[in-house]
């Protein structure tokens, strides 16, 4: 099991992927689920026995030197005719896919998708998704207490989380000389020049509000956040910020051309093996916890397996199975205690499992209304540049 | 009658296959007329070949020219004026809401204003780096082409080999490159350290703040870097023809070699630093792959932002207004350009 852990790929952010992507001008990979998209979907009732989930690349346990993936022991075990597809590469670029058809009051093929929480929301706001069924779900009671009817899905009808973690602040201390411990050093002049910031608007402006004292879990107007966007620009302007990037800052933070950087928990945890001059920490002000949650798109007809398959990955065995392999926040109940019988070094990481002094620095995002939504993603992308 | 005025037959055929293949690339038409524009379509091209077959030699004579153009002139239909048509067309219409894919057209001319007033700093910037680029590759292409021209006797196809071969490499993959090189605790700057020249480089605001990657310089660099080939092989074209016995003749004639150099090679050499600039400047001005990997959030250019505004923001009007004032902006340029050194010298 150690030399599972060991050789395995992640963990994988999956907002990283897209920016890899992008950037690479790799856009095809797009068309390998248009036209499945595009394909009319007969499918079957609720009876049906047939499941398609469309998720994040490389973001369930495969299986892999000799032992059994999820998707394959759920199959045997319930009988479902399950596809597991990864074409969800990029929130914004799913959505202008999916836009054409679920606009327009059709449906689209995917059974179940794992949009990250805000896009959710927008999905929930936009009615193009359906309620879960969750009372064919038993496990829906191994749920975490703080994903509980969450800001993102204020009845908790809609969405159940595949996996969350957390942004805080990476940094390489051969540069900066010194431990960090709070997002206002991110504007420390002596690292001019050599600071990253993240594309993804939540966890960039999350840690920035914080480190303000603006409570991002309340915030719904664009006023309360003005100040801590004229800092982002002002730091841009000064030249402290090198560079908006996603995953690639990663890179930059290794060959030292970051001092310190806004970050994903799951990334640090991979690279601190190999580099330990690459520390992570959760901001005394305080951290944004993501979720990447599990949406049923409008329409969906094979419900019954939908049901079973967020059993089974909501049973805790099955589930630590998931997290030994991606390493991010379970959102399931008693996952720490599998882990511990697979794997106990594990189990004792604060970056997987966060300590409550941990946990209670995590913060998420309010679900913002659309034009509020709007207003930051603007004055964002104003600001980054680009 | 119809063989006989032929040419008038080519002709309005030309037009209208033009402006079926317009209408259909654009989507002007749906559901049955759209069929109907395909089936005219047909008609019309059917219908010249019939009456280029039975037309007799005559009408055939009549018709080589419109026929022969038609490949082209379709082509350029399709592929050509009807995306300019759509991208115009979008650019003037407002989405109907913030998720809407649809757009209606409605004069919307705040989309200018906005690229203007929102990304003005982005189109200065994406045309005064393109032209401090365009003037390095000539002032760093034009020797290493002359030298190759005149002085590369028989290792002339090893010397151009070398030039063009690092560019099989895929041009991400070379700009990726120069961010290792360019690196803060990369090569080429602790050698600048050891020598003690980062005070020189930050005096000359190559490097700033101890840095060389991610500055204003390293975005003109990769440019350069990446588009010197199109503007040495042209120069080495007309440099090659050149014949020899002009600069002896010169030189008989009592020229020093600089005054053979400046009164005979560089007017006949002139041509091929025209047809470099057009082929540097023009993609160089629309580039964002420098701009990306090279620089700061302070260095990006018109083309980092059509590219954000297209596919990241899903704003299409305001995006295809930025790209519409961008080809508008670079055809005058071309044109301003023309006018002094003339598209008569392109030999």
């Amino acid at each position: 099991m150690n030399k599972r852990h060991k050789t395995s790929r992640t963990p994988t952010n999956p907002w990283t992927r897209r920016e890899f992507l992008i950037r690479s001008g790799a856009l095809g990979v797009a068309g390998i689920s248009l036209p499945a998209l595009l394909a009319a979907c007969g499918g079957g009732g609720g009876g049906s026995n047939a499941l398609l989930f469309d998720n994040w690349p490389l973001y369930i346990d495969p299986s892999e030197d000799g032992l059994v993936g999820s998707v394959e022991r759920f199959a045997a075990a319930s009988g479902v005719d399950m596809s597991y597809v990864e074409s969800y590469n990029d929130n914004d670029e799913y959505f202008a896919k999916i836009q054409p058809l679920l606009g327009a009051d059709k449906r689209i093929e995917p059974d179940l998708i794992a949009p990250t929480f805000w896009m959710a929301g927008r999905l929930i706001n936009l009615g193009w998704v359906d309620k879960l069924p969750l009372d064919k779900v038993p496990n829906k009671s191994n749920l975490e207490d703080n994903y509980v009817k969450p800001p993102w899905d204020p009845t908790g009808e809609y969405s159940l989380p595949w996996q969350a973690g957390t942004a805080g602040i990476a940094y390489n201390i051969d540069v900066t000389g010194r431990e960090l411990k709070s997002t206002s050093e991110l504007f420390d002049p002596a690292f001019k020049g050599k600071i990253g910031m993240l594309t993804e608007m939540r966890d960039t402006m999350g840690l920035i509000l914080m480190s303000e004292g603006i409570d991002i879990t309340t915030i719904s107007s664009f006023e309360e956040a003005a100040s801590a966007f004229e800092i982002l620009e002002r730091a841009k302007a000064d030249g402290q910020i090198r560079a908006f990037t996603g995953n690639d800052y990663i890179d930059d933070l290794v060959s030292g051309n970051y001092a310190a950087c806004v970050g994903w928990s799951g990334d640090v945890l991979q690279l601190g093996k190999d580099s330990p001059n690459i520390r992570f920490v959760v901001p005394e002000e305080g951290g944004t916890l993501w979720a990447d949650v599990m949406v049923m798109p409008k329409g969906t007809e094979n419900t019954d397996a939908v049901a079973k398959w967020l059993d089974f990955v909501y049973d805790p065995e099955q589930a630590a199975q998931i997290t030994s392999y991606v390493q991010y926040f379970s959102p399931v109940k008693g996952v720490q205690e599998e882990v511990a019988k697979i794997d106990p070094e594990l189990a004792e990481n604060p970056l997987v499992f966060p300590d409550s002094a941990t946990a209670s620095r995590l913060k998420s995002w309010a679900n913002l209304s659309e034009d509020v939504d709007a207003q930051f993603a603007d004055a964002f992308s104003a600001i980054i540049g680009a | 009658m119809l063989a006989r005025r032929a040419d008038i037959v080519g002709l309005g055929a030309l037009a209208v296959s033009a402006s079926c293949l317009v209408a259909l690339g654009t989507g002007w038409f749906q559901g049955t007329l759209n069929a109907l524009v395909v089936l005219l379509l047909l008609i019309v091209v059917v219908g010249v070949l019939v009456l280029a077959a039975f037309g007799g030699p005559e009408a055939r004579r009549l018709l080589a020219p419109y026929g022969l153009m038609k490949p082209g002139l379709l082509w350029m239909a399709l592929f050509f004026l009807a995306p300019v048509w759509s991208l115009v067309r979008i650019s003037l219409s407002t989405k109907e809401s913030r998720f809407s894919v649809r757009y209606e057209f409605n004069w919307a001319w705040e989309n200018y204003s906005r690229a203007f007033s929102d990304f003005g700093g982005q189109f200065q910037r994406a045309f005064l780096y393109s032209f401090i680029a365009t003037i390095l590759t000539i002032v760093i292409g034009y020797p290493i082409a002359y030298v190759i021209a005149f002085r590369g006797g028989r290792f002339k196809n090893f010397l151009l080999g070398l030039v063009v071969i690092p560019f099989f490499t895929s041009y991400l993959i070379r700009t990726i490159a120069w961010s290792t090189i360019l690196a803060d605790q990369g090569p080429l700057v602790s050698v600048l350290n050891k020598l003690g020249l980062v005070n020189v480089f930050e005096w000359l605001h190559i490097m700033d703040n101890g840095k060389l990657l991610n500055t204003p310089a390293a975005v003109i660099g990769g440019l350069t870097y990446n588009f010197l080939p199109f503007m040495l092989l042209p120069i080495y074209v007309s440099l090659e023809k050149i014949d020899q016995n002009l600069v002896n003749a010169a030189k008989d004639l009592y020229s020093t070699p600089t005054v053979a150099f400046r009164k005979v090679v560089l007017p006949l050499s002139i041509p091929g630093v025209f047809a470099g600039t057009l082929l540097t400047f023009i993609p160089a001005a629309g580039d964002f792959v420098n701009a990306q990997f090279l620089g700061n959030p302070n260095t990006t250019m018109i083309g980092n932002s059509i590219q954000d505004q297209f596919l990241r923001q899903n704003n299409y009007p305001v995006a295809s207004a930025m790209s519409t004032v961008l080809m508008v902006s670079i055809t005058a340029l071309v044109l301003l350009y023309t006018k002094f050194f003339g598209t008569e010298k392109l030999v």
